[in-house]
């Protein structure tokens, strides 16, 4: 009969238990790396998406009249949940960027109209990151990104410190004087969870504003994001926008 | 002895700490933060129960319960698949309560300024987008003296 002695018994246990370990943590890292690699449509249902076809926008700014009653958006400049920019791209490689009141008031006809080289509006609001960064700097948990999606500012929970204002690579979000909190697009989640679409998209007359929900590929924006070829924002800060624009100029930023 | 009396003295203080510590996040933490997420989950409700002002493609119908007519119109010409509530602003109240609700209408004296929105000349607009120079195209008249906006085309 062949004895164990105590020392290699010890050294067999341990070696075992430090590989099961080992196998288990490699097994919960790769499913890790699988939930953050893949798009969370697949795991969430519905999960709210958002484009923008600026071959349509003709710039005549109802989303951001429709955005303002919707939502209560006071009626002055600066305060906007969405705007509409002109871009005007001149032959000597200037760019000229207008939003007069967000586009509430009327564009002027641009000078020197020799010049240009191209013209264009760009509607924006917030991009309704997957991975924001005015979630991310919130000291006290007041940005928070629903489960299906959209970001939010929980507006009795926030101390108004600014850091998401700073934050935000868009400037999608301003400081609500009455309330004294963040405020932002809400991609209207009073109206989507409903059933209705943003008021945006619901007064857009072209049809540049299309919502859908990414989760369902026969939904208007999964079909859109499908058959054109579309860009998002500032791609290189990583912050994955579910706002995606179709005709998208190198000079918008 | 007197070590294990020390002892006890820090593991009290400990647990007092620990039981304030509980207690005072007991009463600070709102009671739904951390069911969803870093974030409170009453706050969702808090946006879901916003007042909705525009009634939106799913109105439409409404509208034309009473309004066939220029429902019909619109139906049949340019300005088919824009909302009612494109041009009228937001009725989803005035739907409601058809009596009492305030029904949008673009002014008449500012209808130049307000059909240009859309119509007025602009190289940033799209080639084949409808559109007018307002200082030639028939100055100082108002564009319903011409155009039906229910029909545009005709």
């Amino acid at each position: 009969m062949s004895r164990i002695s105590r020392r290699r018994l010890l050294r067999n246990a341990a070696g075992a238990a430090l590989g099961w370990v080992a196998a288990s943590v490699a097994r919960r890292a790769g499913a890790v790396e699988r939930f953050v690699r893949e798009s969370p449509w697949i795991r969430a249902k519905p999960y709210w998406g958002y484009a923008i076809d600026l071959t349509k926008c003709i710039g005549c700014a109802r989303c951001v009249d429709a955005c303002k009653t919707e939502n209560d958006v006071m009626r002055r400049p600066f305060y906007f949940r969405t705007w509409i920019e002109r871009y005007v791209i001149r032959r000597n490689g200037g760019v000229e960027v207008e939003s007069p009141n967000g586009g509430l008031d009327a564009f002027g006809r641009p000078a020197e109209p020799k010049t240009i080289l191209k013209t264009f509006f760009v509607p924006k609001m917030c991009n309704h990151c997957e991975n924001s960064p005015c979630i991310q700097v919130c000291p006290v948990g007041a940005s928070y990104k629903t489960v299906d999606g959209t970001v939010q500012v929980d507006r009795r929970y926030c101390i108004g410190c600014r850091y998401c204002i700073q934050a935000c690579p868009y400037g999608s979000r301003y400081f609500n004087p009455v309330t004294r909190t963040a405020d932002k697009c809400t991609l209207c989640y009073h109206r989507i969870t409903k059933g209705l679409r943003p008021a945006c998209v619901e007064v857009c007359p072209t049809g540049t504003r299309i919502f859908g929900d990414l989760s369902d590929p026969g939904s208007p924006v999964s079909r859109f994001i499908r058959e054109n070829a579309v860009q998002v924002l500032r791609p290189e800060m990583g912050t994955r926008p579910k706002l995606v624009y179709k005709g998208l100029d190198r000079e918008v930023r | 002895m007197t070590h294990a009396r020390h002892l006890l003295r820090v593991a009290a203080l400990f647990v007092l700490v620990i039981a304030a510590f509980l207690a005072a996040r007991h009463f600070l933490v709102p009671p739904s933060f951390g069911k969803l997420g870093h974030y409170r989950a009453a706050a969702v409700d808090d946006l879901k129960r916003l007042p909705v002002r525009y009634a939106g493609q799913a109105g439409e119908a409404s509208c034309a319960r009473c309004h066939a007519a220029q429902a019909k119109l619109k139906a049949g010409d340019g300005h088919r698949g824009i909302l009612c509530e494109t041009c009228h602003g937001a009725l989803a109240a005035h739907a409601a309560a058809p009596k009492t609700g305030k029904a949008g209408k673009p002014p008449e004296d500012a209808m130049r300024g307000f059909c240009g929105r859309c119509h007025g000349r602009s190289e940033a607009r799209p080639k084949g987008f409808p559109q007018q120079d307002l200082g030639e195209h028939n100055p100082g008249l108002a564009c319903t003296q011409c155009h039906d906006p229910h029909r545009p085309k005709q």
